[in-house]
């Protein structure tokens, strides 16, 4: 046993237990054993990580613990079925969608598969929508890299794609005791990473920019290239004009297998047939180390790091104009984002997100006492602001490894095959970089094997449907003289017209259940969450797809709305 | 119909409140408008398939489409004009009060008015917003929106469900399901005694063997998909759950009724001060708000129990707000005082002393049930009313008329309701 490996089990022993067997496999340290509860898993993946392997696969079990499989979808059909494709990414969330998107401008084919029946339908959608300057990542990691470079890159791709984007900068608030301190390690740290424009602010100035601030903030450290954007409606901007550049997304398509010759990849076997790529892709979020095993290079882990984000009332909105983020929780440790509070690009308040290890990983259960006691910590910054302000909550999980870095690279193993995984956060703010950084990674391979070249026909841009009441009267108007339904309100709280949901339905990525039609137009997300809304979104599914009330769903595979006809019904507006 | 550009009161909102505010607008002269979001007018009562609506109004137990139905002959009898699908963008106070509205023929077009009555009803509080953790699968419908699917759409929303909350329109719904075979497992309530009127309870429960379990709640939704069961765990005096008393329930449907809130974005637009106990308008005696020509009535003033009085306190509106065009209006406010131990809320919260013409008609509820007591309204010395109730009960509105003398109140800076034991 090496030098390193001896002390990893040590270590292992003194904090845990000696039944922990640790071994060398490919260029990863693997975990084996069993012990009582999560803690202990994630504490031994801990104790291996960043010792000179490559990565931790942590095959630890908890006694009794019954850790569910991935969740499938329904559908099952041959509509893949001996499909030749050069590049086949794995993975509808916001890394996959931008980096079909990047590929689209090769004269190649590309298809990407998701697993439900929408994109953006984990973790994608489950996050804060921040674009995080690129301060908290340590030094010199790929995070720090990709996150200054990703934060750069969203004022072009945001206009490219016709997507809201505001540079609303964050401010981390710092009480008597850290204003002194703190101040000279943050610059140098922005200096590290190369940060721009980041300041100490006295409390005059802080409270002109956030005037309902809580009186015990001495002075705030102001951080001008944040931003915030809608995550989903990212997402789908990127899908939609990948599509649009020839990209082919399958939904509801899950990898069951992958067939290697060699070195090589040969074959991935999904839910509606085979398919042969001469590249794959990894972008699998939270099951990435899924995929890995698959193809028999499984070098990491994703030990699923949940959080939970509380919406406010956009009545409150004005209280907030940037992200507010107290000292000790956004900058002490990377691993344990605390959060804070965050003007939304819609106009709300988002409370959140904190951090906490749980095996689950498609788990998005919400717990009281941890929400709770997050609104508690953070409300109180706007003092002004109370519980009674909440609209909803949830809960997504981060596809962190223990090594707490991203991966995007080519398997050292397995030859066609690219990774990009442990996307946690600042994924989001990092998904432009990262996406480039793959495109230029699998050109490279795929132009050892073909002829490729730039398509002379792509097309960067994208347009977004109309959203009504972004627009001035007069644009708006105008648009419901050309179409009546945009004059049709259906979701009063968000002010969402019928012509929206109709566009949402017939989109290039068509939405197929209510939350689709709620991720693409807001219908359904205001303060009556869709009590008064949900029916007649319903009843215009029905009418514009043509199918019937019983199979409409809220987010696919079999949560429907409604459980039958009743018994001597007189259909309204139905033949 | 042709919109003109200006109206003496533009009301928003065609249910009961509305429609009798527009009667009696037009009654008294004004020139009226009603403006509907919804395509059909009737507000809520459309999808109220159950009787027992107008035992005040008609003397007499009608279905909600049927006492809307006789609003609506009358408003069509007389013409009243009115717009549906109409939704208010937003109202301005430019001198007189300028509104931008939408809707599928005209676009966005602007009505100007002097006065503006604010009839727009409530809506349901979410499960989140009583914070109920755990999944989020579907399944879960607040009562009014299973019963729209139910009444509306023809469609059943659940075979086997659990009830929270013992509001009336959860009553209402446990009837309504169990009526279209679907098992209705229990109604849980989280405070000690049910939140709906007794004739619900009895009618709709005790009549179908539904149980009612008390001092319970739901403490987790499970599922992924569709709801599959709920948790439910007693709650303390606090309503906080108690630990150990979990239990899972097996249901592919949860109903919520868990209270109903004043919709109130247009007047918190506006500026105008809120109650923070009924969540509407703070009014005075003429269902003024504290915005001069801005009127509000029905259920965006405050929850009422029965319609009847909804429809009462849109016409007292309808007529405030015609008589306002004409006057030349200043008010003197004096305050209607009360124990916040006693009373849930006590509407309207303030009395204009100049306008006092006819009679004064107030809304209570009493915090906590009550047995054998006593209520006065005292004006400075003077003891001006006083009644005995042998029971008063939070979720039965509690209606008092009086005349209030001028000459009497003159000098006084309030008046004041006193609740007293025995």
């Amino acid at each position: 046993m090496s030098k390193t490996l001896t002390k990893i089990k040590k270590n292992i022993k003194k904090n845990i237990t000696e039944d922990i067997e640790c071994f060398k496999w490919h260029s990863s340290v693997v975990l084996e054993g069993e012990v009582d509860k999560w803690e202990d898993v994630i504490l031994a993946g801990r104790l291996a990580a960043n010792k000179g392997y490559k990565g931790v696969v942590n095959k630890i079990k908890v006694k009794g613990l019954n850790i569910p499989k991935i969740k499938r979808p329904l559908v099952k059909d041959n509509s893949l079925e001996n499909r030749f494709v050069d590049i086949l990414i794995i993975g509808g969330g916001v890394i996959g969608c931008s980096i079909a998107r990047e590929l689209s401008k090769w004269d190649c084919s590309v298809l990407l598969v998701e697993k439900e029946e929408d994109l953006a339908m984990h973790t994608s959608s489950r996050n804060d929508g921040m674009i995080h300057p690129g301060l908290v990542p340590k030094p010199g990691t790929k995070k720090a890299y990709f996150n200054v470079k990703g934060n750069k890159l969203y004022s072009k791709v945001t206009k490219e794609l016709d997507i809201s984007f505001k540079r609303i900068g964050s401010l981390i608030l710092l009480d008597k005791n850290y204003l002194k301190v703190t101040w000279p390690l943050i610059k140098r740290r922005a200096k590290l990473n190369k940060v721009k424009g980041v300041k100490l602010l006295p409390k005059k100035e802080l409270i002109r920019k956030e005037p309902n601030i809580s009186k015990g903030v001495v002075g705030a450290i102001y951080i001008p290239s944040t931003g915030v954007l809608s995550p989903y409606e990212m997402t789908l901007a990127y899908g939609e004009n990948a599509v649009d550049n020839g990209v082919k997304i399958s939904l509801n398509t899950i990898v069951k297998s992958i067939d290697k010759i060699k070195d090589k990849i040969v074959s991935v076997k999904t839910n509606r047939g085979k398919v042969y790529p001469k590249l794959v892709i990894n972008a699998a979020g939270v099951y990435a180390d899924y995929i890995a095993e698959m193809a028999k290079d499984k070098f990491f882990t994703i030990h699923p790091r949940k959080g939970e984000i509380v919406l406010l009332d956009k009545k409150r909105g004005a209280f907030i104009e940037s992200v507010l983020a107290n000292l000790d929780l956004s900058i002490k440790n990377s691993k344990t984002k605390g959060g804070g509070l965050v003007k939304t690009i819609e106009g709300n308040i988002l409370v959140g997100p904190n951090a906490y290890e749980q095996p689950f990983k498609e788990d998005y259960i919400t717990n009281k006492e941890s929400v709770d006691k997050m609104l508690n910590s953070h409300l109180s910054i706007i003092p002004k602001l109370s519980k009674s302000d909440v609209i909803t909550y949830f809960a997504g999980t981060r596809a962190a490894t223990y090594e707490e870095d991203f991966i995007v690279e080519r398997s050292e193993y397995v030859k066609n095959l690219v990774y990009a995984a442990g996307i946690q956060s600042p994924g989001l703010a990092s998904a432009p970089a990262i996406a480039k950084e793959i495109e230029k990674i699998s050109i490279d391979i795929l132009k050892k094997q073909m002829n490729l070249k730039m398509k002379i026909d792509w097309n960067p841009k994208r347009k977004k449907a109309p959203k009504l009441n972004s627009l001035t009267l007069e644009e708006r108007n105008k648009l419901v003289k050309e179409r009546s339904e945009y004059g049709d309100i259906i979701c009063r709280c968000e002010e969402i017209s019928k012509g929206e949901i109709i566009d949402a339905l017939n989109s290039k990525i068509p939405a197929s259940s209510i939350d689709a039609i709620k991720r693409r137009t807001r219908a359904g997300m205001g303060r009556c969450q869709g009590g008064f809304c949900m029916p007649l979104i319903t009843k215009i599914i029905k009418e514009e797809n043509k199918t019937h009330m019983t199979n409409i769903t809220k987010k696919g595979k079999s949560s429907f709305i409604l459980v039958e006809e009743t018994k001597c019904s007189n259909k309204e507006g139905e033949n | 119909m042709k919109i003109k550009a200006y109206y003496d009161v533009v009301i928003i909102g065609a249910g009961p409140a509305g429609m009798a505010a527009g009667i009696s607008c037009y009654d008294n002269k004004a020139s009226t408008l009603i403006v509907e979001r919804e395509e059909r007018i009737g507000g809520i009562l459309k999808q109220c398939i159950h009787d027992g609506f107008g035992v005040i109004e008609f003397k007499e137990k009608l279905t909600g489409p049927e006492y809307s139905e006789r609003y609506i002959k009358i408003i069509k009898d007389k013409n009243i004009p009115i717009i549906t699908k109409t939704f208010v963008l937003n109202v301005e106070k430019k001198g007189n009060f300028k509104l931008t509205l939408i809707n599928p023929k005209e676009g966005i077009f602007n009505i100007e008015t002097k006065a503006l009555i604010l009839a727009n009803g409530c809506r349901e509080r979410t499960q989140k917003q009583i914070f109920i953790h755990g999944s989020r699968p579907s399944g879960i419908f607040t009562a009014g929106t299973a019963q729209y699917f139910v009444n509306i759409l023809g469609y059943l929303p659940c075979k086997r469900c659990v009830i929270l909350g013992s509001g009336d329109i959860g009553l209402i719904m446990a009837r309504r399901l169990t009526l279209e075979g679907a098992n209705v497992i229990g109604v849980y309530e989280a405070k000690k005694h049910p939140s709906g009127l007794i004739r619900n309870i009895s009618q709709c429960l005790n009549d179908y063997e539904i149980p009612i379990i008390l001092s319970h709640t739901i403490t987790k939704i499970i599922g992924d998909d569709r709801v599959k069961a709920v948790e439910i765990s007693e709650v303390n005096e606090d309503m906080e759950p108690i630990l150990g008393t979990e239990k899972i329930i097996e249901c592919d449907g949860v109903i919520l009724s868990v209270g109903l809130i004043p919709e109130n974005e247009i007047a918190e637009s506006l500026n105008i001060d809120i109650d923070k106990r009924t969540k509407g308008p703070i009014i005075d005696q003429n269902f003024m708000t504290s915005e001069n020509g801005i009127f509000s009535c029905g259920n965006a003033l405050h929850v009422n129990d029965l319609v009847d009085y909804v429809s009462e306190s849109g016409r007292y509106a309808g007529l405030s707000a015609a008589r306002y065009i004409n006057d030349n209006y200043e008010r003197k406010f004096i305050s209607v005082e009360k124990s916040l131990k006693d009373f849930a809320y006590i509407v309207p919260q303030y009395i204009d002393i100049k306008s006092i013409k006819d009679k004064v008609i107030f809304y209570f509820r009493s915090m906590d049930i009550k047995e054998n007591v006593k209520i006065y309204i005292k004006c400075g010395e003077n003891i001006i009313f006083h009644k005995k109730y042998r029971y008063l009960r939070p979720p039965e509105m509690e209606r008092i008329e009086i005349n209030l003398d001028k000459e009497l109140i003159k000098g006084e800076k309030s008046i004041e309701f006193i609740m007293m034991e025995g």
